[in-house]
């Protein structure tokens, strides 16, 4: 009988599969976005170079030490600076080809340095672009700081630099070192105000036991997360199939032909669990295509996805059956199902939740199980077991099923109609 | 020999009796008519028979046996044609058939045969690919109907299975369901049409407020209005009052008293001029008398004091 009625759905999903491929679009679309908001350039789940212009009509041996400053160190690491005239770079942000134009403005150096008038960079940001501009203002502003603090703390050697650096012909290395000798003085006497050594670190290098590279890709962290609250979205959408049965009374007409409601439901439950199914695909292999993760136990994260597909359908079978109307189902099962993601931890870890939710409330809910098992399973953690949490979810999602069909099942004996 | 027996069946909504103390039969291949307007408790009724709702009292006992010591058996026996049009319209007819007719315990040969069968004989064979929501409504209807024969129920409730469909629609399904019956099957259908009650059914049971008023046949129920003629009486009667008129009651007996109307049938079998001529005695001034044969909604005139249109 199962069979014949999940036949019967898959041929009315055959011909209008439409509902079926939009709550199917939902994964895809929040995937696709995420990838948008963090740029093409998040494969692998790193930052990336950051693709900057810098347009230097100054032309000064101090804007020459800036724009050295940025092809060094962690600044190239992060930055990939290119010197262009003023119109190549607006056209290369036309292009969309950099992330934003940073112009050292035409006598910056000898105004920053007599001290006399406030002197500005400019930066030109590309709207085009997703968040990398917004870390260049930062970049930015922490430079503009620094100058700042520079030039409030040597103001007394400012006019011997400006002299070093207004001096015809080839830059005088002997007073540029003088003047870096008194300014490394200056800054070693201030150093234990500056920097008191309250805490201390010790660097050194773990040998590697084996090659994690892709396992700490961020976004394989924070996946999990979102896919626990959309997936539970996607079985709510589909066990909706229950109330459509129940108003084109075909519900009625199978209790006609018998008197057990739980084959019925259960084949509701399974039909929601092969949509949540098919959604974890799309958002987890669609996290391997844009963000370049690699999971690492496909297969363990195969039982802990049926699992909580499980539990999600039967959860959301057990909240149609007490809410009793899709209208009724409406008003409360988004609530829900945020609340539950807000607790286990889809929007924030659950270990930077408040202690109320971190140690007492989250433990206990399967989102949460689901959420951390996998994360588990990526970092090789071994405080969430996944046969654990695919046990628990599995056990949950039967009595849930059970529980649903029977709440169902007396509510219609009463008379209630969705 | 009955093959539904309904005794006592109550059941209330919150401070709604939907239906009380409802008691009738229905033999193989008759007709049982269960007539009265909406929210009469014919659903409520039919639906209890067939377990979609548990009685709050009373029995009911499908082929002899108590419905709730065995469902499985009872719904074998019964085939159940909801009011509404309860089919997956994304499905064609012959897929809905199909589907209806596993769930109904028929394996995947006998359903494919019996689903041709029943298209033929609902005149749907050459529509049978297309898909449901493409029918038209009385088409709706009969395959709605055909999902309740696939397993060849002996008993069969029909539960207005002509609501809002054109009249030669209407005429099509119950010339079906006379067939039907004359096949044997014993038929349980809920109508408020007074002329498919009329036409259709060997036996009628009158329903009003959740009470079985009355029950038989049309002959049996129009012998409660006491003769064969009615007498309707038009003109000012909106001061006129019967009790005041002497020696009325002992021979004739109101049927309704309207401002403009009253209808009454003779008390004892007298002739119709006779009773005429009593009448245009009567102290008001009466514009027209008109004879005619009392008709259901006479019946249900008669037991409620309204009419089944109203």
């Amino acid at each position: 009988m199962l069979w014949t009625m999940l036949i019967k759905d898959l041929r009315r999903a055959r011909h209008n599969p439409w509902p079926y491929l939009l709550n199917l679009a939902l994964p895809l679309c929040i995937t696709a976005l995420i990838g948008l908001v963090f740029g093409p350039s998040s494969k692998g789940g790193g930052l990336g170079q950051i693709k900057l212009a810098v347009v230097d009509e100054d032309d000064s041996v101090l804007s020459s030490l800036l724009r050295g400053a940025m092809n060094q160190g962690d600044f190239k690491k992060h930055l990939e600076a290119h010197f262009l005239e003023r119109n190549e770079a607006f056209k290369q942000i036309n292009d969309n080809k950099i992330s934003a134009v940073l112009i050292i403005p035409k006598g910056f150096t000898r105004t920053y340095l007599s001290g006399d008038e406030p002197v500005a960079f400019e930066l030109i940001k590309n709207p085009a672009q997703s968040f990398y501009p917004a870390i260049l203002e930062e970049l930015v502003q922490v430079a503009v700081t620094g100058l700042n603090a520079v030039a409030r703390n040597l103001r007394s050697d400012l006019p011997a630099w400006k002299e070093v650096f207004e001096k015809k012909g080839r830059p005088d290395m002997k007073g540029i070192a003088e003047l870096m000798v008194r300014v490394g003085d200056k800054f070693e006497n201030a150093e234990r105000y500056l920097f008191p050594p309250l805490v201390g670190y010790e660097a050194s290098t773990q040998k590697k036991a084996k090659e994690q590279g892709p396992a700490l890709n961020i976004f394989a962290f924070l996946l999990p997360g979102m896919a626990a609250m959309f997936l539970l979205f996607l079985a709510d959408h589909a066990i909706r199939d229950l109330y459509r049965e129940v108003t084109a009374r075909t519900l009625d007409r199978f209790r006609t032909l018998h008197d057990r409601l739980l084959p019925f439901v259960i084949s509701k439950v399974v039909l929601a669990m092969a949509v949540v199914v098919l959604g974890s695909i799309v958002m987890f292999g669609g996290g391997v295509l844009m963000f370049g993760i690699h999971w690492q136990r496909p297969l363990a994260m195969a039982v802990v996805i049926l699992a909580f597909g499980l539990f999600g359908s039967g959860f959301m079978a057990f909240i149609a059956a007490l809410a009793r109307s899709e209208r009724r189902a409406n008003a409360v099962n988004g609530v829900i199902v945020m609340c539950l993601s807000f607790v286990a931890g889809s929007f924030f870890p659950a270990r930077q939740l408040p202690p109320l939710f971190r140690d007492h409330l989250s433990p206990l809910v399967p989102n949460y199980w689901f959420i951390e098992a996998l994360r588990a399973l990526q970092s090789g953690a071994v405080d969430m077991p996944w046969s654990w949490a695919a046990l628990k979810l599995l056990v949950l999602g039967l009595g849930l099923v059970i529980a649903a069909s029977w709440v169902f099942q007396r509510a219609l004996a009463k008379g209630i109609r969705a | 020999m009955s093959l539904l027996q309904v005794a006592g069946l109550c059941k209330t909504f919150g401070e709604v009796r939907a239906a009380s103390d409802v008691c009738f039969e229905v033999r193989a291949g008759e007709i049982y008519g269960l007539l009265g307007p909406n929210g009469a408790g014919k659903t409520t009724t039919i639906s209890m028979i067939s377990g979609l709702l548990r009685p709050d009292a009373g029995k009911v006992a499908v082929d002899g046996a108590d419905f709730w010591s065995d469902p499985a058996r009872a719904q074998k026996i019964m085939g159940v044609v909801p009011q509404e049009v309860a089919l997956y319209e994304e499905l064609s007819g012959r897929e809905n058939l199909e589907f209806w007719g596993r769930l109904a315990g028929l394996t995947a040969v006998e359903t494919r045969e019996r689903a041709g069968e029943v298209l033929e004989a609902l005149s749907l064979a050459d529509r049978a690919r297309d898909a449901v929501k493409n029918y038209s409504g009385g088409m709706k209807r009969r395959i709605n109907i055909g999902c309740a024969l696939m397993h060849r129920p002996k008993l069969l409730l029909l539960d207005e299975p002509t609501v809002g469909i054109d009249p030669q629609a209407r005429a099509n399904i119950l010339e079906f369901v006379r067939q039907l019956g004359a096949e044997g099957a014993a038929i349980l259908y809920t109508t408020h049409y007074l002329e498919e009650a009329e036409t259709l059914c060997s036996r009628i049971g009158i329903i009003d407020h959740g009470k079985l008023l009355a029950e038989g046949t049309l002959p049996e129920l129009r012998k409660r209005l006491g003769g064969d003629q009615l007498f309707v009486l038009e003109g000012n009667l909106q001061q006129a009052n019967p009790d005041d008129w002497p020696g009325f009651r002992e021979r004739f007996r109101i049927i309704q008293k309207l401002d403009h109307q009253l209808i009454v049938s003779s008390q004892n079998s007298r002739h119709p001029s006779e009773c005429l001529r009593d009448l245009l005695e009567l102290p008001v001034r009466v514009e027209n008398v008109t004879l005619k044969r009392p008709s259901l909604n006479d019946v249900f005139l008669q037991l409620t004091g309204r009419e089944l249109r109203e």
